[in-house]
C-alpha cells in the first residue's frame, strides 16, 4: 500500500517538476477570435465551449461572451459552439495565416425544449422518492446532461423508463453546487427536491461524463454535474412564467429577475416558485390521492473586483409537502383497472386524505471564493452549509387490524390460500376423494370449473364471497380500496374509553430523517506550463444525520405508549432465555429502558432518537498533457471518511443483545455499554466509531486521429468505505455494524483493513466523430465491483417478527456499449438515435446475517436446539440482473427548428431488459439445500421450497438421474414449477413488443415582443400513444409464504408441506400514461 | 394592490390546506335513527331468532345431501345432529340485520380472529360468534361496542356445533386430527373488507351494558347430552365463583391428569415442564407443536369441575397455573376466587359421545382470573394471586411469564446435582 501511494505521489510530483522546468513561448501564431451572443444579441457568459472540428482544440467564452484560439493551423475550420440551454452551432471559418482571424458575433438560439424537459425531469427525480418502502428509482443524472450527443439524447428521452447511466446507483451520480460537493454523506445522493421548481437555479451546469478528467472533482465511474449559482451567469432582466400539467402538481408560477453584472462590479439574481395540486377528487388518474404544494427561492449575489477576485453568495429553499403513492401487487392494479392506483389515501369526514406525507425543506447558503490569480492560475474555494428537514408520515397500530387497504388478506387472492396443491391447481377432492358437487356439471358428467374476472374461482372456494370481494374492488368501494380514517378514528375513541391511559390503536407517525451539513472545498487550477494543466482540490464534509419518530397525529387516541408491540408480543419467547429477570423482560419492550411505558403525545419523540456523525474529505490532485497527438491525464486521490452513531435512548432490544451476548456488549450499546448494563443513565449514548481511508486512481488517454474522429481510453481503480445506510444493521435499534467493519477496526493487514470496502475497477473506450452533417460516439464499457453491502429489512414469518438481512461479499459487473449520432436533414431536420446494450449481473453470491431486530431467535440449531440469533448464510446472487433501470435501450428524435424560433420534436424509445429487483432473502442457500452455508444442518419444518419430515427438499428442487441437485450455468439450484417462481427474477419487458415503446412529442415557439420582450411556449407531451402496461421497475417482496399444513401432501415417503407460491407476488411500478406540460413564459 | 392582497391571502390559505390535516370524522357510529333508517329495507332479527330462522341442521351450501360427510353427522351415535353446517343468506331481497354487543376482547391473544356479540332480550343473554378474518379485531371492535351487521350475503353455519356469523370455506386439511370429519365445506373467516361494508358502530363502546351471568360449574356440565340446546348456550359471558385450578389438563383417552412442573435433569437440561416443548406442562397454554388447538386446564369448586380453554399463543400462555410451593412441590388450591368468560361447546367429532370436557371457558385475558390466597402457607390471606414469598425470602411475582429460573433456588438440589449446577454456571 505505502509503496503504491509513493509512486503515485512521485509521478504527479514529477510531472510538476519538468514543467517547471520549462519556459514559456509565446509567438506570433495564427489566431481565431470571436464573441459569443444570444438571440437578443447579449453576450453568453457562462460556459460556452469553442471547438475547432479539424484542429481538435477548444476553448471556453470569458464573461464578455469573448473567445480567443491561439497557434492554429491556417486552413478552412468548422467552429463547434456549445452552451448548456442553447442549441449548438457550427460555423464554417478560414483560417488565415499569421493572422488573427475574427469569426464575428455569433448567436446562439435558447433552446426552449431542453429548458421544459429541465423542470420535468426535477419533477420526476421528486417523484421517485414517493414509495418509500420499494427501491427508490430516481432518475439521477438524467437533469445533467452535457453537450455530449449521447447524453443529451437520453436524458430526457430515457428518463420514462428509468434508465440509469451504465445501470449505476444514484451514489454514483454525483452532484456539486459551484464545486462544493452535495451528494449525502448518509445515503450519498443528491437531493433534487431541495431545488425543486427552481430551475434558473439549476441551469447553468457543468458535466463530466463519467470517468473522463474533471477540473471540479476527482469524478468516479459516473458523471459528475457542477451547478453553478453565480449571479453573472444569468441574463439581466424579469422572467415570470406559468406552467400546468397533469402530473403531481398541477400548476407552477414562478418570477426570476437578474441584474446581469452591475457597474460596480455586483451582480444579483432571485427566483422565487410555487407549485401547487389541490387534492383530486377522481380515481384513477395520475397523482391520484396526491395533493402537492412547494414553495421556493433562490437568491445570489455576486462581486467582481477589478483584480479577480470574485465572491458569491447564494442561498436557496423550497420548503416542500406533498403526499406519496405506492407500489402494488399486479393483482391490485387489475383489480382497480388502473395503474395510477394509490393505497395510500383514504376518505376522512368525506374529505381525501392521505397518510403518507412528506415535508422537506432544505435550506442551503453557499458562500464561494474565485481568485483568477492570472490568466492561467485559478483559486477557487467554497463553504457551504445546508441544513435538511426530510420527513415523512405513515400509519402505525397497536393490537389493532392492518389499516392497509391492499394488506394481502385483503384481496380476493388470498381465497385461493392454502387451496392450491402443490402444482398450483386448486383442490377439488376431499379426503374420501370426493369431488366438491359445487361444480356445474358438464355435458360429459364431469365437473366444470367456474371463473369470475378471468380467475378460476373452482370447487373449493366459495364463488360469493369471492365475487362479492372482487366486485368491492373493481367498484373501488371507499371502505375496501382506500383507508378507512372514519374507522381508525371510531377505534382509537373505543381505546380512550376502554382505557383513558392505554394506547391509541392507530396513529400517524412521522419519520424524521434530517440531515445537516457542513462543505468546505479549495480548488487550484495551473495551466502556466507548456501542454499541461495541473488541478488539485481539497475537500471537507462534517454531516450529521438526525433520526427520530414523532407523533404526527394521534387520530383521535389520547396518547401513544412507547413500546415495541413485536416485542411484547414475543415477550414469552423472550423470557425462556436463562437469567432473565421480570424487570429484564419488562425492558426489552421499551424503547427507552430508562423510561418505561412513557406516554407520548402530539409531537412528542418517540420510537428512536439517534444521530449519525459523519467526517468525510478528500484530497486530490490531476494532470492534464495536451499535445497535438494525443492527450492523456492521470488522477489520484485519498478520501477518509468516519461514521460513529450516538443516541439519546437505550432501546429494549439493544440492551437484551447486550445482556444475551455480553462480549459483545458494546457492538450493540456503544461506548457506555458498561454504565448502561449497571443502570447507570446518561443523557447521550456514544457508539463505536468507524474509521476508512479509501485511495482511488483515474488515467485517460485520447488519440486524436485527425480533427473529426479521436479515440478515448479511460480507466479507473478505488476503493470506496460503506456509507451508512449500509454499514448498520438496525441504527434504530443499536449500534451494531455489518461484520466486515469489526474486521476493518483491527485490521493487522491491508486484506483486513478493506475488508469492508468496495473495490472498483472499471473504464470505457470512446470513438468519438464530429461531421458537419454527422457527430456522435461510441462508447464501450466495462466496471466491475467487488465486496459489495447491502442491508434489507422484512417480516420474517417463520420468526414471526421483524428482520434485518445484511449482505455482503457481492460482486457485480456492469458492461455494455452506448452510442448515439446525430444527422442532420437539410436546414430544418436533425435525427438523433441513441442506443444503449448493456448488461448488468451479479458475479458471486453473497454472505448474508438475519437477525431479528426485537432480539429473539430467528431459527434453533438441529443439535441442541439452541437459538441462533444471527443466522449465517449465503445468498444464490450469481448471474442475476442487476436491477437497475432497462439494459437495453434505444431512441430514434426528429427535431425540427426554424429561425423564426419554432422548435419541435418527435422521440420514439424503445426499453427491454429490465430486470425485477430480486428479494435475497427468498434465494438463501439453506432454504435449498437444507444446510446453512456453514454445513449446518436445518432445524425444523419450514423453508420456501419443502420441508417437513427427513428435511426432504427434493419436491421443489429439480434433482438429476443421480439424485443431484439440477443447477443452472451460475450454480443456482433449479426449482420445479410453481415454487420457481418464488425465487425467479422476472423480466419487466411487456410480452407485447408494442408496449416497450414509449412515444415523446414537444414543441415551442419563441415570440419577440417590442421593447426586448420575449414570451415563450413550450407544450411536451410524454408517452403520448397512453402506453399503460410499460413497468418502470419492481420488487420482489421479500416475505416468504410459509409451508401450509391444508397443502401438507405425502410424497416418496415423506410428509411435505408446500407453501403458496403465489402468496406474496411481486410489487410494480408503471411508466404514467399520457402525460402533459406546458409553459409559457414572459420576459422583460 | 387590494387584489394581489387577496390573491396572496388565497394562496397562503390553499398552501395551508393542501394536505388535509386538520381534518376529523364529525360522526363516527350510528344512533337508534340511524339504525332504523338503515335497517328500513329489512328486518333486525333477535340473535335467537336469527339462528331459528336461518341456521339449519344440515345447511343449504350442498346440493349432495347424501355423500358429504363434513357434516360430522353419525346417526348411530347422535341421531339428528349435524355438526358443522352452512346456511348462505341471499345477498339481495329484503335486509337481515341483527345487532349485538361485542363481549370478547383479543388484546390478551386468547381469541384470534373471532368476536362474540351479546343481545340482552327480556332480561336474558342471547349470543352469537362472529368468524372475521382481522388479526387484532378488538381494535376495530372493542369490548362493549354494539355493532349492527347487515347479514346479507354472509352465512350463518356451525364449526364443531358453534353457531357463527361466517362465509363459506373449504376446509382441505386432509391431516387433521378427525380430519374425515373436517374436511370440505366449514364456516370461514368473513374478510376484513365485507366486515368494514357490513359492520357497523352504534355508538360507543359501553362494557357496563354487558351482562354477566354468575352460574356454578354444575348450572352447564352435566347438561351436555343435548348437543342442540348447548349452541343456544355455546358463547354465554358468565362468571363462576368459588373455584380454583387443580393443576390438570383433559386427557381425550385418560381424562383429568396432573399437568407437568418444570424440572431439570441430573446435567441441568430441561427435562418436563418446559411449555415450549411439553403440551402438558403446568401453564395456561403450552406449546401444540404448531397445529394450534386450544389447551385446556381443569378448575374446580370442589364437587364439579371444567376447562379453562387458553390458546398458545396468548400472551399469558407461558404463566404458571396458580400454585404454591409447598415442600418442593406444587400446591394447587390455595388460590381461589372467580374466573369470567365466554361459555363454549366444543364438538368436532360426531363419532364421539358428547361428554363433558365439551364445556370450557374462555378467558380474554390473565385479569379475567380473580383468585385470592385462603390464608394458609407462607403467602397472606387476602392476597392476591401472583405474589409468592419463595423459602430464601424473597418474593416472586408468578403471575408473571414462566421462567426457568424462577422457582431454582427453591429447588432442593442434591450435593451432586448443586456441584454440576455449580459448574455449569463456571462454564456459562
Amino acid at each position: 500500500m505505502k509503496k503504491t501511494l509513493f509512486l503515485l505521489l512521485a509521478l504527479l510530483g514529477a510531472s510538476v517538476s519538468i514543467v517547471a522546468q520549462q519556459t514559456e513561448q509565446i509567438s506570433s501564431s495564427t489566431r481565431l477570435v470571436g464573441k459569443i451572443v444570444n438571440e437578443e444579441g447579449l453576450p453568453i457568459s457562462h460556459f460556452v465551449t469553442v471547438t475547432l472540428g479539424n484542429q481538435n482544440i477548444s476553448t471556453t467564452a470569458n464573461e464578455r461572451g469573448e473567445f480567443s484560439l491561439s497557434y492554429l493551423e491556417p486552413m478552412d475550420e468548422e467552429l463547434i459552439i456549445e452552451a448548456e440551454g442553447y442549441i449548438s452551432n457550427i460555423v464554417l471559418v478560414q483560417l488565415l495565416k499569421g493572422q488573427t482571424n475574427d469569426a464575428g458575433t455569433i448567436t446562439l438560439y435558447q433552446d426552449l425544449a431542453r429548458e421544459a424537459q429541465e423542470e420535468v425531469l426535477l419533477n420526476l427525480a421528486e417523484a421517485d422518492l414517493n414509495d418509500d418502502e420499494g427501491k427508490s428509482q430516481s432518475v439521477s443524472s438524467a437533469s445533467s446532461a452535457s453537450q455530449d450527443v449521447f447524453n443529451t439524447t437520453t436524458s430526457f428521452a430515457w428518463s420514462t423508463g428509468r434508465y440509469r447511466n451504465r445501470g449505476y446507483e444514484n451514489t454514483y451520480e454525483t452532484n456539486y453546487i459551484n464545486g462544493l460537493a452535495f451528494n449525502t454523506a448518509e445515503r450519498g445522493t443528491f437531493s433534487f427536491s431541495s431545488m425543486g421548481g427552481l430551475n434558473d437555479a439549476s441551469r447553468n451546469k457543468e458535466v463530466v461524463n463519467n470517468i473522463e478528467a474533471s477540473n471540479f472533482t476527482f469524478g468516479g465511474i459516473g458523471n459528475a454535474t457542477n451547478y453553478m449559482m453565480d449571479a453573472s451567469r444569468y441574463a439581466q432582466g424579469w422572467k415570470v412564467g406559468i406552467a400546468g400539467t397533469n402530473r403531481q402538481y398541477k400548476g407552477r408560477l414562478n418570477a426570476t429577475y437578474a441584474s446581469g453584472p452591475l457597474n460596480n462590479g455586483w451582480s444579483f439574481i432571485a427566483q422565487i416558485a410555487w407549485r401547487y395540486s389541490p387534492y383530486i377528487n377522481a380515481k384513477g388518474i395520475i397523482g391520484e390521492g396526491i395533493a402537492y404544494n412547494s414553495g421556493g427561492y433562490f437568491f445570489s449575489a455576486q462581486k467582481d473586483w477589478d483584480n479577480g477576485h470574485r465572491l458569491s453568495l447564494i442561498t436557496f429553499g423550497a420548503p416542500t409537502e406533498r403526499g406519496q403513492s405506492g407500489a402494488v401487487t399486479q393483482e391490485v392494479y387489475d383489480l382497480t383497472g388502473s395503474i395510477n392506483y394509490n393505497p395510500y389515501w383514504g376518505y376522512c369526514n368525506g374529505k381525501m386524505r392521505n397518510s403518507r406525507i412528506v415535508r422537506s425543506y432544505d435550506p442551503t447558503i453557499i458562500a464561494s471564493y474565485e481568485w483568477q490569480i492570472d490568466s492561467q492560475q485559478k483559486l477557487r474555494a467554497g463553504l457551504g452549509y445546508h441544513y435538511a428537514w426530510y420527513s415523512n408520515s405513515a400509519l402505525t397500530f397497536y393490537n389493532a387490524p392492518d389499516p392497509r387497504p391492499d394488506y394481502y388478506r385483503n384481496l380476493p387472492s388470498f381465497l385461493y390460500d392454502g387451496q392450491l396443491d402443490a402444482n398450483g391447481q386448486l383442490i377439488a377432492k376431499d379426503n374420501t376423494s370426493m369431488q366438491n358437487p359445487l361444480g356445474e356439471i358438464g355435458p360429459d358428467g364431469s365437473l366444470v370449473e367456474q371463473t369470475y374476472n378471468g380467475n378460476v374461482v373452482g370447487h373449493t372456494m366459495d364463488m360469493a364471497t369471492y365475487k362479492t370481494l372482487t366486485d368491492l374492488w373493481k367498484a373501488r368501494d371507499n371502505k375496501t380500496t382506500q383507508i378507512d380514517w372514519d374507522g381508525l378514528y371510531a377505534a382509537n375513541y373505543a381505546s380512550n374509553k376502554a382505557d383513558p391511559n392505554g394506547s391509541a390503536s392507530y396513529m400517524q407517525e412521522r419519520r424524521h430523517n434530517d440531515l445537516e451539513e457542513a462543505i468546505i472545498n479549495v480548488n487550484y487550477t495551473n495551466s502556466k506550463f507548456d501542454h499541461l494543466k495541473i488541478t488539485a482540490g481539497l475537500d471537507a464534509k462534517y454531516a450529521r444525520g438526525i433520526h427520530y419518530k414523532s407523533i404526527d397525529d394521534l387520530l383521535g387516541g389520547n396518547q401513544w405508549i412507547d413500546v415495541d408491540p413485536f416485542a411484547e408480543r414475543d415477550i414469552k419467547d423472550l423470557a425462556t432465555n436463562i437469567g432473565m429477570t421480570q424487570s429484564g423482560i419488562e425492558n426489552v419492550k421499551q424503547n427507552d429502558i430508562f423510561h418505561h411505558n412513557q406516554a407520548k403525545k402530539q409531537g412528542d419523540r418517540f420510537g428512536y432518537n439517534y444521530y449519525m456523525d459523519m467526517v468525510q474529505a478528500n484530497v486530490w490532485a490531476q494532470n492534464e498533457w495536451t499535445f497535438n497527438e494525443f492527450d492523456v491525464y492521470y488522477a489520484l486521490k485519498f478520501a477518509y471518511s468516519s461514521m460513529q452513531r450516538s443516541t439519546t435512548m437505550v432501546n429494549g432490544r439493544a440492551w437484551y443483545l447486550a445482556t444475551l451476548n455480553p462480549d459483545m456488549a458494546e457492538m450493540y450499546l456503544g461506548k457506555s455499554a458498561s454504565d448502561i448494563l449497571n443502570g447507570i443513565e446518561h443523557s447521550k449514548y456514544m457508539g463505536l466509531a468507524h474509521v476508512f481511508i479509501d485511495p482511488a486512481f483515474k488515467v485517460g488517454f485520447t488519440y486524436k486521429i485527425n480533427g473529426r474522429n479521436r479515440i478515448k481510453l479511460n480507466a479507473l481503480a478505488q476503493t470506496e468505505a460503506p456509507r451508512v445506510r449500509d454499514a448498520y444493521i438496525s441504527s434504530r435499534v443499536h449500534d451494531r455494524v455489518i461484520d466486515p467493519i469489526y474486521t476493518h477496526d483491527h485490521a493487522k493487514s491491508l486484506t483486513d483493513y478493506y475488508a469492508a470496502s468496495q473495490k472498483i475497477v472499471g473504464g470505457d473506450l470512446t470513438y468519438d466523430f464530429n461531421f458537419p452533417i454527422i457527430r456522435g460516439r461510441i462508447t464501450a464499457y466495462y466496471t466491475q465491483f467487488f465486496n459489495g453491502s447491502e442491508l434489507n429489512g422484512y417480516y420474517d414469518d417463520q420468526a414471526r417478527t421483524f428482520v434485518n438481512q445484511t449482505l455482503t461479499g457481492i460482486n457485480r459487473v456492469h458492461r455494455g456499449i452506448e452510442a448515439a449520432a446525430a444527422v442532420k436533414l437539410g436546414t430544418y431536420f436533425t435525427l438523433t438515435g441513441a442506443v444503449n446494450a448493456g448488461d448488468y449481473r451479479y458475479t458471486s453470491n453473497a454472505q448474508s446475517i438475519t437477525s431479528a431486530e426485537n432480539g429473539m431467535a430467528v431459527a434453533t440449531k438441529m443439535l441442541d436446539g439452541s437459538p441462533i440469533y444471527e443466522l449465517k448464510d449465503s445468498v444464490y446472487m450469481n448471474g442475476l440482473h442487476v436491477a437497475n433501470g432497462p439494459q437495453l435501450t434505444a431512441s430514434l428524435k426528429l427535431s425540427f427548428f426554424h429561425s423564426k424560433m419554432w422548435f419541435a420534436d418527435i422521440t420514439c424509445t424503445y426499453y427491454d431488459r429490465n430486470y425485477l429487483d430480486i428479494a435475497p432473502s427468498r434465494r438463501m442457500k439453506h432454504m435449498f439445500t437444507g444446510k446453512y452455508e456453514d454445513g449446518s444442518p436445518v432445524n425444523g419444518s419450514y423453508r420456501m421450497v419443502s420441508s417437513g419430515v427427513d428435511q426432504n427438499y427434493n419436491n421443489a428442487v429439480l434433482l438429476d438421474e443421480a439424485g443431484e441437485m439440477v443447477l443452472d450455468k451460475f450454480g443456482n439450484p433449479q426449482l420445479a414449477y410453481p415454487y420457481n417462481l418464488l425465487v425467479a427474477q422476472e423480466s419487466l419487458a411487456s410480452s407485447n413488443v408494442w408496449n416497450r415503446f414509449i412515444f415523446d412529442a414537444s414543441v415551442g415557439k419563441l415570440i419577440y415582443l417590442p421593447n426586448r420582450q420575449q414570451l415563450s411556449i413550450n407544450l411536451s407531451v410524454t408517452n403520448f400513444t397512453n402506453n399503460t402496461k410499460f413497468k418502470t421497475g419492481g420488487y420482489q417482496q421479500a416475505r416468504i409464504p410459509r409451508g401450509n399444513l391444508q397443502q401438507k401432501t405425502e410424497q416418496e415417503g415423506n410428509s411435505v408441506v408446500m407453501p403458496n407460491a403465489w402468496k406474496f407476488p411481486s410489487k410494480y411500478y408503471y411508466a404514467w400514461g399520457a402525460n402533459f406540460y406546458l409553459s409559457v413564459t414572459y420576459k422583460f | 394592490m387590494k387584489t394581489a392582497k387577496y390573491l396572496f391571502i388565497t394562496a397562503l390559505a390553499v398552501c395551508l390546506t393542501a394536505c388535509n390535516y386538520d381534518i376529523q370524522p364529525d360522526k363516527l357510529y350510528l344512533d337508534d335513527k340511524d339504525v332504523q333508517e338503515l335497517t328500513a329495507d329489512g328486518k333486525i332479527y333477535d340473535l335467537d331468532e336469527f339462528l331459528d330462522k336461518f341456521m339449519t341442521e344440515k345447511g343449504n351450501y350442498w346440493s349432495d345431501t347424501v355423500n358429504y360427510r363434513t357434516r360430522a353427522n353419525d346417526e348411530s351415535k347422535n341421531p339428528g345432529i349435524w355438526l358443522f353446517s352452512i346456511d348462505t343468506l341471499p345477498s339481495t331481497g329484503e335486509g337481515i340485520y341483527i345487532r349485538g354487543r361485542v363481549s370478547t376482547d383479543d388484546y390478551g391473544g386468547n381469541f384470534y380472529k373471532a368476536l362474540v356479540i351479546q343481545q340482552i332480550v327480556g332480561g336474558k343473554q342471547q349470543n352469537l360468534r362472529l368468524s372475521v378474518d382481522m388479526s387484532s379485531a378488538s381494535g376495530m371492535y372493542p369490548r362493549g361496542q354494539e355493532i349492527l351487521i347487515r347479514c346479507n350475503g354472509l352465512a350463518i353455519g356451525r364449526y364443531a356445533n358453534q353457531p357463527q356469523l361466517c362465509v363459506p370455506s373449504y376446509n382441505n386439511n386432509t391431516n387433521a386430527h378427525n380430519a374425515e370429519q373436517k374436511v370440505g365445506w366449514t364456516p370461514g373467516r368473513i374478510p376484513a373488507p365485507l366486515c368494514r361494508t357490513h359492520f357497523h358502530l352504534i355508538g360507543t363502546p359501553d362494557e357496563s351494558k354487558l351482562q354477566y351471568d354468575t352460574v356454578k360449574i354444575s348450572d352447564f356440565v352435566d347438561d351436555y347430552a343435548d348437543i342442540k340446546a348447548a349452541r343456544k348456550i355455546d358463547g354465554k359471558l358468565v362468571v363462576i365463583k368459588d373455584i380454583w385450578f387443580s393443576g390438570q389438563y383433559y386427557d381425550n383417552q385418560n381424562g383429568l391428569l396432573m399437568c407437568n412442573f418444570y424440572q431439570k435433569d441430573i446435567n441441568n437440561q430441561d427435562s418436563i415442564g418446559n411449555p415450549e416443548d411439553d403440551s402438558n406442562a403446568a401453564v395456561f397454554g403450552p406449546t401444540t407443536g404448531n397445529v394450534g388447538y386450544p389447551q385446556s386446564r381443569c378448575i374446580t369448586d370442589g364437587t364439579k369441575w371444567t376447562l379453562v380453554s387458553t390458546s398458545e399463543y396468548a400472551k399469558y400462555a407461558h404463566y404458571y397455573l396458580p400454585f404454591e410451593y409447598v415442600n418442593d412441590k406444587p400446591k394447587y388450591g390455595t388460590f381461589k376466587g372467580s374466573v369470567r368468560g365466554i361459555l363454549g361447546y366444543y364438538m368436532d367429532n360426531a363419532g364421539y359421545s358428547p361428554d363433558r370436557a365439551k364445556w370450557s371457558i374462555t378467558i380474554c385475558d390473565i385479569d379475567d382470573l380473580d383468585l385470592y390466597a385462603d390464608g394458609t402457607g407462607e403467602v397472606p390471606a387476602g392476597t392476591k394471586w401472583g405474589l409468592y414469598k419463595r423459602p430464601d425470602g424473597v418474593t416472586v411475582d408468578l403471575r408473571k411469564e414462566w421462567q426457568k429460573d424462577i422457582l431454582e433456588d427453591s429447588i432442593t438440589l442434591t450435593d451432586k446435582e448443586k456441584a454440576e449446577l455449580d459448574k455449569n454456571k463456571k462454564n456459562k
